[in-house]
C-alpha cells in the first residue's frame, strides 16, 4: 500500500505494544461488527476507550480517530462511522513503531 | 491488652503491619476494563517503584480490596458492572475503606464526570490519555499524605498507650496492680472511675499503724529510719493488695486502707477481716528481726470499721489526693490508736457486717465497750489478737 506511518513508543512500554496492537486489530472487527448491528451506544464505548488509551502509548492516531468514533456514534451518523473505520483500517495497516 | 496496643502503634508505621520485603512497597490497585490501559497504568506505577494490581472490573476491584486493602486505588469511571462513581461511593461509605484514596481516570473534557465522582467521594482525578508525568505527581502527592496519615495514626494510638498507662500508674498508686488491671479493662476511659465516685459510697475502712516504732526510732541510726519503714510498708502494702484494697493514704507508720471501693466488693468486710491478718501476720518476721537487732518489740495494730463516706479526688488544683472522709474513718482511726501490737479492732458496724464469719477460726476473741475520743458513748468493738504465725 502506502507509505509507513511511524510512531514513536517509549521503550520502557514496548513489550505492552504487541499485545496493544493485538487488541487494536480485535477492536477494529468489534466496530464493524457493531457498525453492521447499528449498535451505536457499544460504538460511542469504543470509541471512548480507544481515545483514552490511544495517546498514553503514543498513539494519537487512535486517540482522534476514537474522538471522532465517539462523536459520530452519538449522532447516529452511520455514513461518517464507515468512513472513519476505513480510516482506522487503514492505520493499523500502514503502522510502524519506533521505540526511543 | 496494653502490650497488644503497643504493637498495633508501632506496626501502624509500616504498611498496615504486613511482614515480608513487599511489606513496605506501597500498593496500588488499577481498575480498569481495557487491558492495554490498565497494563500501561501498572507499567508506570512499577517504574515508580510501587506494586500495582489490576482488577478488570467493578465486582474484581470490590472482591480485591475486601481481600486485601491497597493504598490507593486508581478507577475508571465506565465500566461494566459496579462504575467508578458506585465502586468509589461503596469505598467511602465503609468504615473500613472510607481513608482509602481514591483517584479517578475520566477524560479530560468531562466535567459532568469530574462533578459526579466529587460527589462520590473521590480524592483525586486523573485526566484520559494519561499522561505518566500527571499520574506519577498525583500518586506521590497521595502517597505522601498517606504516609503522614498513617505516622499519624500510629502517633495517635502511641499516646492513646501513653494516656493508657498513666491512668495506670495513678490507679496503682492506690489499687493493687491486679485491680487497677480489671478497672482499665472494664473502664477504657479509666479515669471515669475515680470521677464517678466523687460521692457518698459505703466503704469499709481499716487503719494500720505501726507500734512501738517511736520508741525503737529514737534507739536506731537515722539514717536507717526511712529504710524500716519502707519495708514495713512494702510488707503491708503486698497483704492489702493480696486482698485487693485500696490504699488512700501513708503518714507516719499508718496507712488507710479502704474496701468496696472505688469497685464493689460483696464480701468487703472480709477482705477487711483477712487483711488485718495478713499484715500482721506478714510483718511478725521483721519484727522478729528488728527486736533481734534492736531489743524492742514492735507490732501492728489494726483498726477496721464500715460505714457511708465521701469518696472523690480531695485537694488543691496541684495536688489532689484520693480520699475517703467520713465517721467509719474517723472511728477506723481511733480503734487503731487504742490496739495493742498484733491485736485487731473492729467497730460495731463493721462486726455486723461480718456476723458470724467472726466467730470462724479467728481465735479468741473480746467483746468491750470503750471510749473513743470524741465520740460521747461508748462504743462496743470486737478485738482479737493474731498470733505471729497462725
Amino acid at each position: 500500500m502506502s507509505e509507513s506511518i511511524i510512531v514513536t513508543v517509549a521503550r520502557d512500554l514496548e513489550d505492552l505494544v504487541p499485545t496493544f496492537m493485538k487488541n487494536r486489530g480485535k477492536e477494529l472487527e468489534t466496530l464493524r461488527n457493531a457498525l453492521a448491528a447499528g449498535e451505536f451506544e457499544q460504538l460511542r464505548q469504543i470509541g471512548h476507550r480507544m481515545k483514552g488509551v490511544g495517546n498514553s502509548y503514543g498513539f494519537e492516531k487512535v486517540s482522534l480517530l476514537g474522538q471522532s468514533i465517539e462523536d459520530r456514534a452519538k449522532a447516529a451518523d452511520r455514513a461518517g462511522l464507515e468512513a472513519i473505520i476505513d480510516e482506522y483500517i487503514e492505520y493499523l495497516a500502514r503502522v510502524k513503531i519506533v521505540y526511543e | 491488652m496494653n502490650e497488644q496496643a503497643a504493637r498495633h502503634a508501632a506496626n501502624a508505621g509500616n504498611a498496615a503491619g504486613r511482614s515480608g520485603a513487599e511489606s513496605d512497597a506501597f500498593r496500588v490497585l488499577v481498575v480498569d476494563d481495557d487491558p492495554d490501559m490498565a497494563a500501561f497504568l501498572a507499567r508506570m506505577l512499577a517504574q515508580q517503584g510501587l506494586k500495582a494490581d489490576i482488577a478488570v472490573d467493578g465486582y474484581a476491584a470490590l472482591a480485591t480490596i475486601a481481600a486485601d486493602p491497597p493504598d490507593l486505588v486508581l478507577l475508571d469511571v465506565q465500566m461494566p458492572g459496579p462504575d467508578g462513581f458506585e465502586i468509589c461511593r461503596r469505598l467511602k461509605a465503609s468504615e473500613l475503606t472510607a481513608l482509602l484514596p481514591v483517584v479517578l481516570v475520566t477524560a479530560l473534557e468531562d466535567h459532568e464526570s469530574r462533578v459526579r465522582g466529587i460527589e462520590a467521594g473521590a480524592d483525586d482525578f486523573l485526566s484520559k490519555p494519561v499522561r505518566r508525568e500527571e499520574l506519577i505527581a498525583r500518586v506521590n502527592t497521595l502517597r505522601k499524605l498517606h504516609e503522614t496519615r498513617k505516622e499519624l495514626e500510629g502517633r495517635r494510638l502511641a499516646a492513646e498507650v501513653q494516656e493508657k498507662e498513666s491512668i495506670r500508674k495513678a490507679f496503682s498508686r492506690y489499687l493493687s496492680p491486679r485491680l487497677a488491671e480489671r478497672v482499665l479493662r472494664d473502664s477504657p476511659q479509666g479515669s471515669d472511675v475515680f470521677r464517678d465516685l466523687s460521692q457518698r459510697a459505703l466503704v469499709v475502712a481499716l487503719f494500720a499503724d505501726l507500734r512501738g516504732f517511736t520508741r525503737l526510732s529514737e534507739t536506731v541510726p537515722v539514717s536507717n529510719i526511712v529504710p524500716m519503714l519502707n519495708e514495713y510498708f512494702t510488707v503491708i502494702t503486698a497483704a492489702v493488695h493480696a486482698n485487693e484494697g485500696t490504699v488512700f493514704s501513708m503518714a507516719g507508720d499508718s496507712m488507710l486502707v479502704g474496701f468496696n471501693v472505688p469497685v464493689p466488693q460483696l464480701d468487703a468486710a472480709e477482705r477487711a477481716l483477712n487483711t488485718a491478718r495478713t499484715v500482721i501476720q506478714s510483718f511478725a518476721p521483721v519484727a522478729a528481726r528488728w527486736k533481734r537487732d534492736y531489743g524492742l518489740s514492735t507490732g501492728v495494730g489494726v483498726g477496721i470499721e464500715s460505714g457511708e463516706v465521701v469518696v472523690g479526688n480531695v485537694g488543691a488544683p496541684s495536688f489532689t489526693s484520693y480520699t475517703i472522709i467520713g465517721d467509719s474513718v474517723n472511728v477506723a482511726a481511733r480503734l487503731m490508736q487504742r490496739a495493742a501490737p498484733n491485736e485487731v479492732l473492729i467497730g460495731p458496724r463493721a462486726a455486723l457486717a461480718l456476723g458470724s464469719r467472726l466467730s470462724g477460726g479467728i481465735g479468741p476473741m473480746q467483746r468491750r465497750s470503750i471510749e473513743l475520743k470524741g465520740k460521747s458513748e461508748a462504743v462496743e468493738v470486737i478485738s482479737f489478737r493474731v498470733a505471729p504465725a497462725d
